[in-house]
């Protein structure tokens, strides 16, 4: 009994037994990893990352996804960018970050609810308008000299940086949404099976235009961060962004067939991948390289989270057989 | 549905009967720029200069197309120069050794045409050869305008030799494997910087593919390493620039008083760039300058086009001058006056 509450709970974590395996191993590799100013940098390069693994992963679980979110990222990052060269208000370039998102997630939203086009095709059509947009309204230029917007992405308050923190802010949100609220079950509900959630009286409809509103959200201020970071407007940038995302929550093991996913995975599986890039930057690995190992290494992890997860449900149909009142 | 299918036939027709309409506006010779990506800053910086000197000539009609760093779609829009018979085509290649059969198909088909930001090199078609001269020689039944990748890292290359410490720890970020002008760059600091001190030691080399963000990440790792960096090594301004962001706030290296304790090497001399050295975090860099390849491109194409010369014989290379923190000002006034900076950003 007690060996199999051990297998259960390992089953249960297993992908945080992953990150702790390469935690170790990171810091055997380098002695400077586990310094705090080499773990700071991990958690301010994954902040952008992070948000978009949310956004990816509110859409999977309930069955959906994102493919313009580096674009709309880039787009939204730009027009907050330029609204505070112009008033210099914080808050209204954020606002207005918000509202690029917002609207263009609208967009997909309305093409994937009303229109029942795949999210796969809505919002690759999105990926080139609003990439489109971004290139446009700049003339391909980055925008230069953000002053004191780039607190956004490089400020710190006390020994924490502001990306860092507001990321700690979102994902108590995020964790509160689908833990703590109708909507965060209904979520699980729609990506298990639509049509059974329609019929138990959830309104899909509404509880897809609420997620993809969510998603313009961080996907407005993840731009906002990344220009903040790179200290210009840069139209051009976070090409192929969405993979990031979509790579941490899936790491983190949100299931592509719908609903399977927690923030707290989500979040392992950002910092998985967060981690492998540092320690092969940190030892100089080739860039080239590094790619060919993460590749494997991520798939190596799903499989493991996965193959966790199989024998625990084997298990438990066993143990369902077993309780079974013999006829 | 009805309605939306009459509407959609309705907008398609519309569109199709504009187009040609468009194109029959007048007389003029028909020029198209086919860039390498319209996310690529400089190629968007490229495409509006073009267009800026194509507005001088009465007598040129200039469309632009992206290649968007696809060969494939490069392949596309080099057939339809092809099918759309332009009267000349100017190419800036995204992989030189894909695009030149399709630029040889151009000029096969006895269409002008010249490549522009790189050269399509004979060895682009043939491969290389090992002989220097044939390898390095203008693909033929082409012409070019271009700027030496190699005279412009070598601006940088020269200067560090003597501004470097000695037994300095430096990193270098490169372009993209197999883009010429990241290749030749790269190849005039192992000639000009790297072979003549041997007792600088490379603490790590990666690439950042001309990117601020992909350099700024690289740069906040190896910093970590704790062996101090003397010297940035940039075969681009923008990944010099994410470089320099990544230890912006790190005291070790910049001061309170916005002194670095390192030096900095970039090459295109971009807005941004230019903003660095008048900051005096960026050490120097040389200027690629797209007005001058837009201006020469488009002269050429007007003289070849009204028979004053043959196109082959368009072989033309931009100088690569120096832009350091003496001069830095002149070269901030084009940005001013180009619109992509203005005055209130130098406060």
């Amino acid at each position: 009994m007690k060996n199999s509450k051990l297998t259960a709970g390992l089953q249960r974590f297993s992908i945080f037994i992953v990150l702790l395996v390469m935690f170790v191993a990171c810091s055997l590799l380098s002695p400077y990893f586990l310094t705090p100013n080499n773990l700071m940098n991990v958690a301010r390069q994954l902040c952008v990352g992070i948000l978009l693994a949310y956004a990816e992963m509110i859409l999977i679980v309930s069955g959906f996804l994102d493919l313009s979110i580096g674009s709309v990222l880039a787009l939204s990052g730009v027009l907050a960018v330029s609204t505070y060269k112009s008033t210099h208000v914080m808050v209204l370039a954020l606002l207005v970050a918000f509202l690029v998102g917002i609207v263009c997630n609208m967009v997909n939203a309305v093409f994937v609810a009303q229109f029942d086009v795949p999210a796969f095709i809505a919002t690759l059509g999105m990926q080139q308008v609003a990439r489109g947009i971004a290139l446009y309204y700049t003339g391909g230029a980055n925008i230069l000299q953000l002053g004191k917007f780039v607190q956004l992405g490089q400020g710190m308050v006390g020994p924490f940086p502001v990306p860092v923190l507001i990321v700690l802010l979102i994902t108590v949100i995020v964790w509160y949404l689908f833990n703590h609220t109708r909507y965060g079950r209904s979520l699980y509900a729609i990506g298990g099976n639509r049509k059974a959630a329609e019929a138990s009286g959830i309104n899909t409809k509404k509880s897809i235009f609420i997620s993809y509103a969510i998603v313009g959200v961080l996907a407005g201020l993840a731009g906002a961060i990344f220009m903040a970071r790179n200290n210009s407007g840069i139209p051009n940038g976070a090409v192929g962004y969405e993979m990031t995302g979509l790579t941490a929550a899936i790491v983190g093991g949100t299931s592509f067939s719908g609903g399977v996913g927690t923030v707290m995975g989500t979040v392992a599986g950002a910092f998985i991948i967060g981690f492998l890039e540092n320690i092969m930057n940190l030892i100089g690995v080739n860039s080239y390289i590094q790619s060919i190992i993460e590749g494997a290494i991520i798939v190596l992890a799903v499989a493991f989270d996965i193959r966790s997860k199989s024998r625990k449900q084997t298990k438990q149909i066993m143990a369902v057989k077993d309780e079974a009142p013999k006829a | 549905m009805k309605k939306w299918k009459v509407f959609s036939a309705a907008v398609l027709s519309a569109a199709m009967l504009a187009a040609p309409m468009t194109a029959m506006a007048d007389d003029a010779y028909r020029v198209c720029f086919v860039a390498r990506a319209s996310a690529d800053t400089f190629a968007a910086w490229l495409t509006n200069e073009m267009k800026k000197a194509a507005d001088q000539y009465d007598d040129i009609e200039l469309t632009c197309v992206s290649g968007e760093a696809d060969d494939a779609e490069m392949a596309k829009q080099l057939e339809d120069c092809i099918t759309k018979q332009y009267d000349y085509v100017i190419v800036q290649s995204n992989n030189n050794a894909a695009q030149a059969p399709y630029v040889k198909a151009i000029a096969d088909a006895g269409i002008p045409v010249v490549t522009t930001n790189p050269t399509t090199h004979q060895a682009d078609l043939d491969g290389e050869t090992g002989d220097p001269e044939v390898d390095n020689a203008v693909m033929a039944g082409t012409g070019t305008v271009d700027a030496d990748p190699v005279a412009q890292a070598a601006v940088g290359a020269k200067r560090a030799v003597e501004e470097v410490p000695e037994n300095a720890n430096v990193v270098v970020f490169r372009g993209p494997s197999g883009n010429y002008h990241a290749e030749k760059r790269r190849e005039a600091w192992d000639t000009y910087f790297f072979d003549v001190r041997d007792d600088v030691n490379i603490l790590y080399e990666d690439y950042a593919n001309w990117n601020n963000d992909e350099a700024m990440a690289l740069m906040e790792t190896w910093v970590q390493g704790g062996t101090h960096i003397d010297a940035i090594i940039s075969m681009n301004d923008n990944m010099a620039a994410g470089a320099i962001e990544a230890v912006r706030n790190n005291t070790d290296y910049i001061a309170e008083d916005g002194t670095p304790s390192f030096l900095a090497y970039g090459v295109d001399g971009t807005a941004q760039g230019c903003l660095l050295i008048r900051e005096g975090l960026l050490t120097a860099t040389a200027l690629q300058d797209a007005g001058e390849i837009a201006a020469l491109n488009m002269k050429y194409a007007e003289a070849v086009l009204n028979g004053e010369m043959d196109y082959t014989e368009v072989n033309d290379y931009v100088d690569a001058p120096e832009i350091n923190a003496e001069n830095v000002d002149e070269f901030l006034k084009i940005y001013i006056e180009n619109g992509e900076i203005s005055e209130a950003d130098l406060d």
